[in-house]
Parts: structure tokens; C-alpha cells; sequence
């Protein structure tokens, strides 16, 4: 039996965390296929297949899959789910989308967010915010998964592509209709994937002050990053939010600039390898993760810093 | 600063187990008042304390209220969260249904009244007066003051205040000099008032001022005063706002604590005279406040219950995180958070205790409140009107004081750092110490104990209460439970000293009242020490019953562990303090007053 | 047009949680419990539709111990008309919560159903997509916006890159991201109020649905601890540590 990875992709690019999933998936399993569903999304499939570990591609093309709408999504996968016993996608706003439906149709449960594997029905995955660690088995006849990619080191390249295969479409469903997104515009690394994240709270004050953690953040190649408290505050749009319920992130170095660490925010950082800290208040919580801080005026250090790198 | 988290559980421990909700729900127009209702009402008063409230405690004390041009500034938020406030109907907890008030008992409003006070005394003083000036025109308004004024004070829509005090009458108010003048149905006042609380502010959009005055042909002392409301704008019959009164914030105090809350010098009538209008009848306008001030007193008291508990919290969260020096006995280099400290464990057990105690004293004391008020049978009406006298001045004295001292150990647990403003346990420590002078200093509280409440009657409710704390014992003595078994000895003496100073003082009273007097403030303290004991006994034997039936055995084991220290480090203070009631008055009475 | 508003019991998401001595799972012995703040957002959300004219009646449903009714009643205090508890005190993991508020919702025929879109304790973030699927109805997860149009509604949902706008069919599941709106506090009056509002209890057992857990958990632990770090004095010190300690720059 083999092991199923749904990819993510705009059809032109694969998203991050395909290699992280596909890295999960070899440890449950040696036959790993990929599925590839999109709308004039060959060039992805090759991506795709071009992972290590990767077997199979499986392409489903077609106009309905231009938006990966999770009515056709699920319908999809469960026509093919029979084949495996395990069923991954990334914990990604996608994943968490399609993935719950589709299990549902198979009338299986679904092991969300899984940050390691003990077994072939046994992983263990974040609750409470992180808090604790809880390890759970599945007694389900098809193991439907998606993994918190900082939990695997992705993949590697193969010597050989993976060869494809096309699956037939399923007729759109007809229940929902996507009608465009406005995605924010940025010429640094996207905060899933990225290797250095500057990230802001609400002690900086306004949206536009974030152009200083811009600066800081071009000097490192950083991606920008925000508490929930920063993106309910308005000062960044919330695609940027870092946190329990927003982006999970473990980037080599997280700069926590005016972030005064709610357990939230935590949740969404604390695997990061290094973690620095900057705040003015000496009681600040997230001092308590940080590998090193500096207790002192934000609006001073941050300059300082793109000016020293 | 921590956060503030109400101690919901220990709240309702002392309503639903310890005192007992069920007869407060027993009585009449109190069926609602279940269970559940008090944990829905208690989950969102809590939830606003913690989110509205105590977010803006520092930003009140360090930026304060400020009088700009006869106007008075609160601080940033504070107009923000009364209207909130306001909007969230809370100040009408406990306010009568027929004006818009939710009538609920004192015993559930008491500890909504305690989160609230713990996350923002200064903002808390300013309802409280409002409602004040509603117990007062509920008992003494005509049917159109009340018809005119109890709505909107209910709705928080106009705010209260007390104005006593003048520069030469504080503790005495029989020098009360502010003069009303009659002019056809209505009086024109004239005088300067100080230490008005929230005389003047921006949350509300009129100020219902209570005033003490004399009528020009009153008798000298006491007995000429009479009350008057003086409203900021004049209101028409329909409530329509008018004209601005001749009643003016000339300055604030600069205090040591409660910045945030405006403390008033009010002049009235620097012009025309500010249009008053009489509470009552002429001339028992002390009568009336002295109503009042029971309630008020109370809400003093609990405002004592309350900071300790915040200074609990903020010390144990310090201790709990601050880590310094090895712990006794260990081998290893690993420093220590300093909650591992016998003297440190020692300050936070004192805390909790204290606080705990005062907790079920306050509460008590509103159950009783509530019975004398609403219980259908006038006999036990009686008895607890005179049980709630009796506790009153107890209540308002020990919880203040031991408010103060709690507040304190929570500076010296933080060491250093405590001293310094940073950590808010400064703060709260300077909060706490008006607690024990308005409303009547803890001098003033022994005199009213000693005198009114027992001399009066010969010490009957007093003798009546520690039978009912005798009649504990045998229950104490016949349970298994060590902790319990030291409770039952350190309650049994304590019911000793407590009986013998009390009798002593009822004895004294009429031959030598400057001898009493002299030791009013340790007798009160005994029996605030002795009740306290009392009532954590009874409440480690409720807790012996849960933990043996393996109900929430984590709160029960500290309900009892607590009883215990109390037992043990508070409650044997009775007999040192019987000790000072019955011999000590001699020494201060012989200080000649040269010797100072 | 009527709403159901699924609310769930959590640990309230300010304390934070211990483990049981023996591994076994989270101590929920005298912890404060509160309403979901995901599911607070949903019955917010359904309280701004009807105040707007656009909903007439809000049902919430919950699932569970029967101190669930105390969620249930904030839900009514803050403005829902009716509850319905169904009660177990089997742990109901999502597809169970699905099955259930499926066998509800046959019964109440709203056409709008309004989920958070996670559990703050379990973390899971699937019950509403799994109610879609079952219900044969469209999904729109994680939406910061909700207009109803006659026979469809308009959503913008929060993505990873930005915002995603969607127009699905009703009858609907949606479930609520954070941005939607900000909960109102419950008034006093509005708590008195709740108390005589209807709750219905239905006993799980009667619905003849299979709600037995799929997911067993063998163990809890606390994640690893990271190790203490230092306070450094400048930025030149932590330009060197980051360089030549910690090496990541």
C-alpha cells in the first residue's frame, strides 16, 4: 500500500512544505505519490516529482482545480483514497480547508497538525497552543494527516524524476465559486519556508513603523512577521500573523521586536533555532524563550541593528 | 504587573458552601439567584475586571486625574471603560428592580464588588459613592426625588457623592458649618467641602451631590444638620439637564494613593448660592448618613479583602518566577525560585490566609445584610440587623488594616524590587492605606464597636456570636482530620480570650470608657482574628467532608493546609491580644501629654 | 432566515494547563472553563446578522458534560434565542461533533451554520469542514467577512498570502477566523435575561450516531524546555553572538 501527499501550488510554483510532507511521508512508507491538482499545472508536477522519495505524480488537470476550492478538492481525493493507507497534506491554511472534508466523506477521523511519528498509526501533535504534547494512535482504516512542516526537515532532490500519471477530474460541484483574492504584495521570502523572520508587536506603535523591521529585515533576507495582537491593531494585514491560530514558523533566527509573548504568539515560533528578543519591558514573557535579548527601546535598537549588519 | 485573575473558586466556596447561597436564595424576591445565574454573572464580571478594569490601574496612578481649568481630566481609558461599564449594566448590580436595577443580593454582589476593586480601586470608589446616594434616596427621597434621580444613578448614567467633611469637621461632624438657606421650596447652599470623592469628573454627565448643611435656626451640634441634594446641572421635572449649579471643584489632593480618583475641594455657593434641595426632614441628616454608612463601611471593608488579594496574586506570580539563592539542604548549583524559600512560603501563606478569612468575614456579613433586609420573619430580620451592626465596624477595621499589612508583605516579597514602582506592588501597598481612614478611621470603627454596637446592649449580639463559634467545637473535635484537630485548639482559646475581653470591656464601659477607648483597636483586632478563625475552622471542616468524598481534592487540600497556618500563626494572636484589652489601657492612659 | 451556532466548553485559553501526575491527558479538575473564543466569534457573528435584519433566530448547539449549559447560557446572554445541549461525557472528537450537529440540523433546518474555526484545547480545526462534507453543503473556513445575498453569500476568507474571496450557495457551513469581528461584552441584564431562555437537552445515546472516539491518546508531556538564554548588553554584542556563537547570520 502506499502513501498519498497532496501538493499546494498556485500552477505555476509548488508552495513551501511539500518536500517537509513528502520527508513525513517516507517515514511511514517507501511508495510515496504526489498529487498534483490544478489548471494548466504540468510544470508543477514535474516540480513535484522531482522531490526525493517521490514514486509517483499523480496530475489532475482541470479548469475546476484553477482554485483549489475544498468542495472539489475533497471530492477528488476520495476517489482516489482507496489506493492508501495514508493521506497527507501540509498544515497550511489549504490543507486545513480540504483536508477535515475529505476525511469526513471517507468517514475517517483527521490527525491535524502532526509534529512527529512514533509509528504507522501513531503521531504525536501540539494541543493547548503548544503547551503540551499529546501522542495519539488512530484506529482509522485510512490515516488522513496534515503535518506541521517545521516538525520535518524537507526532503531532498531525487536523481530521477518521479514518472506522472493523470487522474480523471471530478465535475465541479457547483456549491461554491471562487471569486479572486487579494494576496499581499512582497518582495521578501514568505514567512512559511523562510530562514530568517523579523517579526513585530504591538509596542511598535503603528503600521508605519513596521518599515523599520522592513529595513532590518531586507539587510538579513528576512521574511516580516507580526503578533495577533500587531494584525488585530491593523498596522500589518493578517497574512502576516505568527501564532497559535495564524503561521506556524521555525525559522533558523526569529527577532521578536516589541512582542511581549502571549502563549499564542509562542505557539507559532518556539521551535525556531535562535530566538532573539527585544523589548523595553524587563518582565516581558517572551524573555523566558529567547536566547538572547536586549531590554531597551525598540526605536532605537532596530536602526541600530540594520545599521551594525 | 501580574494579571488579575479573580479567585472565582474561592468566591464561590465561601457563597455556596460557607455561608450558604441557598438561604440567601430562599428568601423572598431572591428565587433567580441559583447556582448557575451566580457563576454566569461572576464569569463576565470577572472577565471585565480583568480586561477593562486592571489594564488601566497603572496608567491611573501614574498619570492620575487632573484638574484642568474647574474641569476635572480622568485618565486615558477611564472614560472609555465606564461607559462600559455603564453599558454593561453593572452598576445597577444591585440596585432595585423598579428603577432599572438587577436587585441582586449583597452576597452575590459583594464579590463582584471585590474583583472589580482588586483591578481598579480608583475606579471602583466612584460607583460606590453613586450608590450610596442610591441607598440614600431609596430610604429618604421623596417619590420625585426618587422618581427623578434613582433611574438615572441606577443606569450610571449620573454618578454620587458624600460630601461630610469639611476643613475643621473630619472625624467630628458636629462642626459641620455649611450653611442652607430656605427660598421657596428649595435651599441655597453655602460652604466648602474637602475630601469629596469623584466631586467632579468626565465619565458622566451630571454629578448628584449629597450634602451635609445647616438650616440657619438649627440647633448647635449634631443634632442641626440636615441633608441635601445638590445636583452639578440642574434637572428639570423630565430629567432635562439645565442650568450649570453654583458647585465648583476649586482643587485635587495630591495623595498617596488612588491617583486616578478625583479627591475634590468643593465650594458651593462662591456666587448665588447652589440650589439644593432637603433629603428627609430637616435635622437628621447625621441619622441618615449613619444609614448609609453601614453599607459604605462595608464596601470599605471589602475594598480591604480585595487589594490583599490582588498583592496575594502579584506575590505569588513574583515568587513563583524570581529566582535567587539555592534551597535549604540542597547540594546541587541550581538556583532556586524563591516560592521555595521557608520565608518566603511563610509571607505568601500569610497573605493567603489573611485573605481568605477576610473573604468569609465580609461575606458573612453581607448574608447578613441581606437577611435583615429581605427575611420574611421580622425576629430573624432583627437578629440580623443586629448581627450586621455588630460586624460592621469588624469588618471595615480588620479587613482594612490587614489589607495594609498584606499589601506590605507583598512589597517585602519582592524584595527590592518591590520598593520600586515597576512591579505595582508599590502601588497597591499605597492604595490600600486610605482604606483604613475613609469611611471612618479604625479608631473611629473600635469607638462604634465598644460603644454603639456593644456597651449599648450589653454585649448581647457579641455573646450571642461566640456561643454560635462555641458551638463549633465539639463538630472540630470530633473530626479525624489533623489540621482540623489543631483548629479546634486554637479556636477553642481563642473563644476563651475573646469571651473575656468582651466581657471585660462590656464590664469597664459605663465605669472607665477612657480605659476601653484606649484599647478599642486590639479588642476590635481580636475579633476580627477570632471570627477569622472561626470561619476558616468551619471551612476546613467543609473541606474534610469534599476531600473524603474525593471531590476536588487539589482546592480542598489547600482550604485545609490554609486553615491550618491560620490556626497556627494568626488565630493564637487572640490570646496576646486579650491580654493588651484587658490589662494595657492603664499605660496609655498615664502618658502624661508632655511625655511625647 | 435561521442560524445554528455550534459553541464548545474549553479550558479558558488564558490559564495555563497542567498535566496530569501519570501522563495521561490535561488536568481539568478545577480549572476555569469558558466559551471557546472562536465559537464566541461565531455567535457574535449570527448576533450582527439578526440585529442587521437578516437573521431571525439563533440556535446554538453544544456538546457534552452537562456544565456545557453554562456555555450555552453566554451564548443566550449575549444574544442567541434558543440552546440545545447534547449531552455526553464521551470525549467527542470532530467527526463525532459532525455527526451530531448533523442529526440536529435535520431536525432545525437552518440555513446558515456558523462554527469557530478551531478549539483552543485540541487545536484541531476540522469539525465545521467536516459538518460541510457530511451535510453535502458548501464550506467557507476561516472567513473575516459575511454577506448573505438572497440564495448565496459572500465571504472573504483569510489564506496564507492574503484574502480569498468566495460566493457559496446557501444553505452553508462557515467557520469563523479571528478578524470577523470582536465579541461584545455580556450585560448584567442581558445574563438575567438568558436565565429564561429555553435550553433543550438531548441525550447523545437517543441520536443512535456512532460518537466513540477514532483518535486514542496514549500519552501527554510538556515540550521540551529551551535552554535559558542571556541578556546582553548592546546591539555590537548581539551582532557578535548572532555572528559568532549562534552562527545563523
Amino acid at each position: 500500500m502506499s502513501i498519498l501527499v497532496i501538493a499546494e501550488h498556485d500552477n505555476k510554483e509548488l508552495k513551501p512544505g511539500l518536500a517537509n510532507t513528502v520527508a513525513a511521508a517516507t517515514q511511514l512508507g517507501a511508495d510515496v505519490h504526489v498529487l498534483v491538482a490544478g489548471s494548466d499545472c504540468a510544470a508543477v508536477a514535474a516540480a513535484a516529482g522531482k522531490i526525493a522519495g517521490v514514486t509517483k505524480v499523480l496530475i489532475a488537470d482541470a479548469p475546476q482545480y484553477a482554485a483549489p476550492l475544498a468542495e472539489n478538492m475533497a471530492a477528488l481525493v476520495v476517489t482516489l483514497a482507496d489506493k492508501y493507507t495514508h493521506i497527507l497534506a501540509a498544515a497550511s491554511v489549504q490543507g486545513k480547508n480540504f483536508m477535515p472534508r475529505m476525511a469526513a466523506l471517507l468517514d475517517v477521523s483527521q490527525i491535524s497538525d502532526i509534529s512527529a511519528i512514533v509509528s504507522a498509526d501513531t503521531f504525536v501533535r501540539p494541543i493547548y497552543a503548544g503547551s503540551v504534547l499529546a501522542t495519539v494512535q488512530s484506529q482509522d482504516r485510512i490515516k488522513v494527516i496534515t503535518v506541521r512542516i517545521t516538525g520535518f526537515d524537507p526532503a531532498g532532490a531525487a536523481a530521477a524524476a518521479a514518472p506522472t500519471e493523470a487522474v480523471a477530474a471530478v465535475a465541479d460541484s457547483g456549491l461554491s465559486e471562487f471569486k479572486g483574492n487579494e494576496l499581499t504584495k512582497s518582495s521578501r521570502p514568505e514567512l512559511i519556508g523562510a530562514r530568517v523572520i523579523v517579526s513585530g508587536g504591538r509596542g511598535m506603535g503603528s503600521g508605519e513603523n513596521f518599515k523599520l523591521l522592513e529595513a532590518l529585515a531586507d539587510k538579513l533576507g528576512a521574511a516580516v512577521g507580526a503578533s495577533r495582537a500587531a494584525v488585530d491593531s491593523g498596522f500589518v494585514p493578517n497574512d502576516y500573523q505568527v501564532g497559535q491560530t495564524g503561521k506556524i514558523v521555525a525559522p533558523e533566527l526569529y527577532i521578536a521586536v516589541g512582542i511581549s509573548g502571549a502563549i499564542q504568539h509562542l505557539a507559532g515560533m518556539k521551535d525556531s533555532k535562535v530566538i532573539v528578543a527585544i523589548n523595553k519591558d524587563a518582565e516581558a514573557p517572551i524573555f523566558a524563550i529567547a536566547n538572547y535579548w536586549l531590554v531597551d527601546d525598540l526605536f532605537k535598537v532596530v536602526p541600530e541593528l540594520t545599521s551594525a549588519l | 504587573m501580574s494579571t488579575y485573575r479573580a479567585p472565582l473558586r474561592d468566591m464561590r466556596f465561601v457563597i455556596e458552601e460557607l455561608v450558604g447561597l441557598q438561604d440567601i436564595s430562599a428568601l423572598p424576591g431572591c428565587a433567580a439567584v441559583t447556582s448557575d445565574l451566580v457563576s454566569a454573572v461572576f464569569g463576565e464580571a470577572s472577565k471585565f475586571a480583568s480586561q477593562v478594569l486592571a489594564p488601566l490601574n497603572r496608567v491611573g496612578d501614574e498619570q492620575g486625574a487632573q484638574l484642568i481649568e474647574g474641569e476635572v481630566r480622568t485618565p486615558p481609558g477611564f472614560k472609555q471603560a465606564y461607559e462600559q461599564f455603564v453599558a454593561g449594566g453593572w452598576n445597577g448590580l444591585s440596585g432595585e428592580a423598579c428603577y432599572g436595577g438587577q436587585g441582586l443580593p449583597n452576597l452575590v454582589a459583594m464579590p463582584v464588588q471585590e474583583m472589580w476593586n482588586s483591578a481598579n480601586l480608583a475606579f471602583c470608589l466612584c460607583p460606590m459613592l453613586t450608590s450610596g446616594v442610591m441607598d440614600a434616596l431609596t430610604l429618604t427621597g421623596t417619590p420625585e426625588q426618587r422618581a427623578t434621580y434613582l433611574p438615572r444613578l441606577t443606569a450610571g448614567e449620573w454618578t454620587g457623592t458624600m460630601n461630610l467633611t469639611e476643613p475643621q469637621a473630619g472625624s467630628d461632624l458636629s462642626a459641620v458649618r455649611t450653611r442652607a438657606v430656605r427660598e421657596s421650596g428649595q435651599y441655597r447652599i453655602h460652604g466648602t467641602k474637602i475630601f469629596i470623592t469623584w466631586g467632579e469628573h468626565d465619565l458622566a454627565r451630571n454629578i448628584v451631590h449629597l450634602v451635609l448643611a445647616r438650616t440657619p435656626d438649627a440647633p448647635q451640634g449634631v443634632k442641626g444638620i440636615s441633608l441635601f441634594l445638590v445636583p452639578k446641572f440642574l434637572v428639570a421635572a423630565d430629567g432635562a439637564l439645565g442650568a450649570r449649579n453654583d458647585v465648583h471643584c476649586l482643587s485635587l489632593e495630591h495623595k498617596l494613593g488612588i491617583h486616578a480618583s478625583p479627591t475634590c475641594v468643593l465650594a458651593y455657593g462662591e456666587h448665588e448660592g447652589a440650589i439644593g434641595y432637603l433629603v428627609g426632614e430637616e435635622s437628621r441628616g447625621l441619622e441618615y448618613m449613619f444609614i448609609m454608612m453601614n453599607q459604605a463601611r462595608l464596601a470599605v471593608g471589602l475594598e480591604g479583602v480585595a487589594l490583599a488579594e490582588r498583592a496575594y496574586q502579584q506575590a505569588r506570580a513574583y515568587a513563583q518566577t524570581r529566582v535567587q539563592g539555592r534551597a535549604i539542604g540542597q547540594t546541587s548549583e541550581e538556583r532556586v525560585a524563591i516560592i521555595r524559600h521557608p520565608d518566603v512560603k511563610r509571607m505568601l501563606a500569610s497573605m493567603k490566609a489573611h485573605t481568605e478569612a477576610m473573604r468569609a468575614l465580609a461575606y458573612s456579613a453581607a448574608a447578613a445584610l441581606d437577611k435583615s433586609r429581605r427575611h420574611p420573619d421580622d425576629g430573624e430580620r432583627k437578629r440580623n440587623q443586629a448581627l450586621v451592626d455588630f460586624l460592621i465596624p469588624i469588618v471595615k477595621g480588620w479587613c482594612t488594616e490587614c489589607g495594609v499589612e498584606v499589601a506590605s508583605t507583598g512589597v517585602q516579597v519582592h524584595g527590592g524590587r518591590g520598593y520600586i514602582e515597576d512591579t505595582g506592588a508599590a502601588q497597591l501597598l499605597r492604595d490600600a492605606r486610605i482604606t483604613t481612614i475613609y469611611e471612618g478611621t479604625t479608631g473611629i470603627q473600635a469607638a462604634d464597636l465598644v460603644g454603639r454596637k456593644l456597651a449599648r446592649e450589653r454585649g448581647a449580639t457579641a455573646h450571642a456570636l461566640i456561643g454560635e463559634m462555641r458551638s463549633l467545637l465539639p463538630q472540630l473535635a470530633g473530626c479525624a482530620n489533623a489540621a482540623v484537630a489543631v483548629a479546634h485548639a486554637a479556636l477553642a482559646q481563642a473563644i476563651e480570650d475573646l469571651s473575656a475581653a468582651t466581657r471585660w470591656v462590656v464590664d469597664t464601659q459605663s465605669s472607665d470608657p477612657a480605659a476601653v477607648a484606649a484599647v478599642s483597636v486590639p479588642f476590635l483586632r481580636l475579633w476580627g482574628v477570632a471570627a477569622g478563625g472561626w470561619l476558616m475552622a468551619r471551612a476546613a471542616l467543609i473541606a474534610d467532608v469534599r476531600l473524603n468524598a474525593d471531590v476536588e481534592p487539589e482546592f480542598y487540600a489547600a482550604k485545609i493546609a490554609t486553615a491550618r497556618y491560620y490556626a497556627e500563626h494568626i488565630l493564637p494572636q487572640s490570646s496576646l491580644l486579650a491580654k493588651i484589652v484587658v490589662g494595657g489601657a492603664q499605660s496609655v492612659l498615664a502618658f502624661s501629654e508632655q511625655q511625647f | 432566515m435561521k442560524v445554528l451556532v455550534a459553541v464548545k466548553r474549553v479550558v479558558d485559553p488564558n490559564i495555563k494547563v497542567r498535566i496530569k501526575a501519570d501522563g495521561s491527558g490535561v488536568d481539568l479538575a478545577n480549572v476555569k472553563m469558558a466559551i471557546n473564543p472562536f465559537c464566541e466569534i461565531a455567535v457574535e457573528q449570527a448576533i450582527r446578522m439578526k440585529e442587521a435584519g437578516t437573521v431571525s433566530e439563533i440556535v446554538v448547539v453544544s456538546i457534552g458534560l452537562p456544565q456545557c449549559q453554562e456555555t450555552l447560557r453566554t451564548a443566550l446572554a449575549m444574544g442567541a434565542d434558543r440552546g440545545i445541549l447534547v449531552e455526553t461525557d464521551v470525549e467527542v472528537q470532530p467527526l463525532a461533533v459532525a455527526k451530531v450537529l448533523k442529526a440536529i440540523i435535520a431536525k432545525e433546518n437552518p440555513a446558515l451554520v456558523i462554527v469557530g474555526k478551531q478549539a483552543v484545547d485540541d487545536d484541531c480545526n476540522q469539525s465545521g469542514q467536516m459538518l460541510a462534507a457530511l451535510l453535502g453543503w458548501p464550506q467557507a473556513a476561516f472567513i473575516s467577512k459575511i454577506e448573505v445575498a438572497g440564495d448565496h453569500a459572500d465571504i472573504t476568507r483569510e489564506v496564507d498570502g492574503g484574502l480569498e474571496k468566495l460566493a457559496i450557495k446557501l444553505p452553508a457551513v462557515v467557520t469563523t477566523d479571528l478578524r470577523l469581528n470582536e465579541p461584545r461584552y455580556v450585560t448584567l441584564p442581558n445574563i438575567m435575561k438568558a436565565k429564561k431562555k429555553p435550553i433543550e437537552v438531548i441525550k447523545a445515546d437517543t441520536l443512535g450516531i456512532d460518537i466513540a472516539p477514532r483518535l486514542k491518546t496514549l500519552k501527554v508531556e510538556e515540550p521540551p524546555k529551551r535552554g535559558a538564554g542571556v541578556k546582553l548588553a548592546d546591539v555590537a554584542e548581539l551582532v557578535n553572538k548572532l555572528k559568532n556563537e549562534a552562527k545563523v547570520i
